[in-house]
């Protein structure tokens, strides 16, 4: 009898030490069967600050940088030259920077309610763009306020301009949140991914900020073409915008 | 002056409706869009006073409204005015429970039949340019505005109509 219990309590799976072996093999075993990605995420981010070509990087982003800059003001100054040869509209530098102090985003009434009104130099049709490109037009002003008809109300309807395809479109709210582009022309080879931007064509909008992008292309109807605009900038979580002060012709 | 002081309060509550209508608390939304706030006012106001008073108030929150979207060619009041009368023949119901469900299923209908019109009028609107086939998707709105408007009109308008109920009796 004694001998028995004697055995019992000499069994492997009573001492801890075998137990903590098991554990350990079953890891290693894990590790194998995962081909070790453990290890290798382990290892991603402890010499993640060691890495070579980090500053690197950081040097040839700036130089890109400086680079796209120099770039932008030699076309802003040649764009702005040939503009005044061709007599078009010139875009204008009179901003006003606005806070956003109430927003309707969704539903049928789409408009921003910003703090700087009439007495700012605020004029209705005065252009409000944020970051990302164009949000809307100011339809209404009032001493202290402005109210801005943003481009997904299914009041707004503005000329815009495809780049790639160099053609000219209607951008229509819809009251979604993705204003609709009609191109009046069946055989316009819009793409998903292409640039909309205001048109030069104009006189609502100065030429060229940037609108959104083509997110998908509807059946045409009747010799249109009809693409979903998604837009850069997103009205639902600006909080200051800047108020551009259109030249009319 | 205490019965002006009580009258103040529905009509406290009543400018409160443009106000929260601007201030758009994106954190009640659903899909970016708001539940349609005037109902709820509206209901128990109308409920209590009659259709011809529904009818009036309709039409004053319409044009509140109105002038506080930039829609020019779009207006609410005919909703607005059409739920008011229907909102005075709603008789009260002695089972609160009951009553509470109620509210829900009416306020659902009337945003339904506000946001129909609505919708109604874009459609109309753009249906010479034969550009209404591509505000139908904007449906969306309607059936969010209804769900939103039935799901907080129990809470809401039971509270409201205990308010106006009590300043009734006092006054």
């Amino acid at each position: 009898m004694l001998d028995i219990r004697r055995i019992s309590t000499n069994r492997w799976w009573h001492k801890r030490r075998n137990w903590i072996f098991f554990v350990i093999f079953l890891f290693l075993f894990f590790v194998r069967i995962s081909k070790g990605s453990i290890f290798k995420d382990c290892y991603y981010f402890i010499s993640r600050p060691f890495w070579p070509g980090q500053f690197q990087k950081e040097v040839l982003l700036k130089s890109i940088d400086q680079e796209t800059l120099v770039n932008l003001n030699l076309l802003k100054k040649d764009n702005l030259r040939l503009r005044k040869i061709l007599s078009l509209q010139e875009s204008s530098n009179n901003n006003i920077s606005a806070s956003v102090i109430s927003r309707k985003t969704g539903s049928w009434w789409r408009q921003l309610i910003l703090n700087k009104g009439s007495k700012d130099g605020v004029e209705i049709s005065n252009i409000v763009i944020g970051p990302g490109g164009l949000l809307g037009r100011v339809n209404n002003t009032s001493l202290f306020t402005s109210s801005v008809t943003l481009l997904t109300s299914p009041e707004s309807k503005v000329g815009v301009w495809v780049d790639r395809i160099q053609i000219n479109g209607l951008l229509v709210g819809v009251g979604d949140d993705y204003p609709s582009l009609i191109i009046y022309s069946k055989d316009a080879d819009i793409k998903v991914g292409d640039i909309v931007s205001s048109s030069p064509a104009s006189t609502l909008l100065p030429p060229n900020i940037p609108i959104g992008i083509v997110q998908s292309i509807g059946e045409p109807i009747k010799a249109k073409k009809t693409a979903k605009i998604s837009l850069f900038a997103k009205p639902h979580a600006i909080d200051w915008v800047q108020i551009l002060q259109v030249k009319t012709q | 002056m205490n019965k002006f002081s009580k009258k103040g309060l529905s009509m406290a509550i009543f400018i409160f409706v443009p106000i929260i209508f601007l201030w758009h608390p994106s954190w009640l939304g659903f899909l970016g869009v708001q539940p349609y706030w005037p109902l709820f006012w509206l209901l128990p106001w109308s409920m209590i006073h009659g259709s011809v008073n529904g009818l009036i108030y309709g039409l004053f929150l319409g044009l509140i409204l109105d002038s506080l979207t930039l829609d020019s060619n779009f207006t609410q009041i005919p909703g607005l005015i059409l739920c008011g009368i229907l909102f005075g023949r709603v008789k009260l119901h002695s089972d609160s429970l009951v009553g509470h469900f109620r509210y829900g299923l009416i306020c659902s209908s009337g945003s339904f039949l506000c946001g129909a019109i609505y919708f109604s009028q874009i459609l109309f609107k753009n249906f010479s340019d034969s550009n209404f086939l591509l505000f139908i998707p904007s449906v969306q709105n309607i059936l969010s505005e209804v769900f939103l408007t039935g799901f907080f009109a129990p809470l809401i308008c039971s509270q409201l109509l205990r308010i106006f109920k009590s300043i009734d009796r006092k006054v």
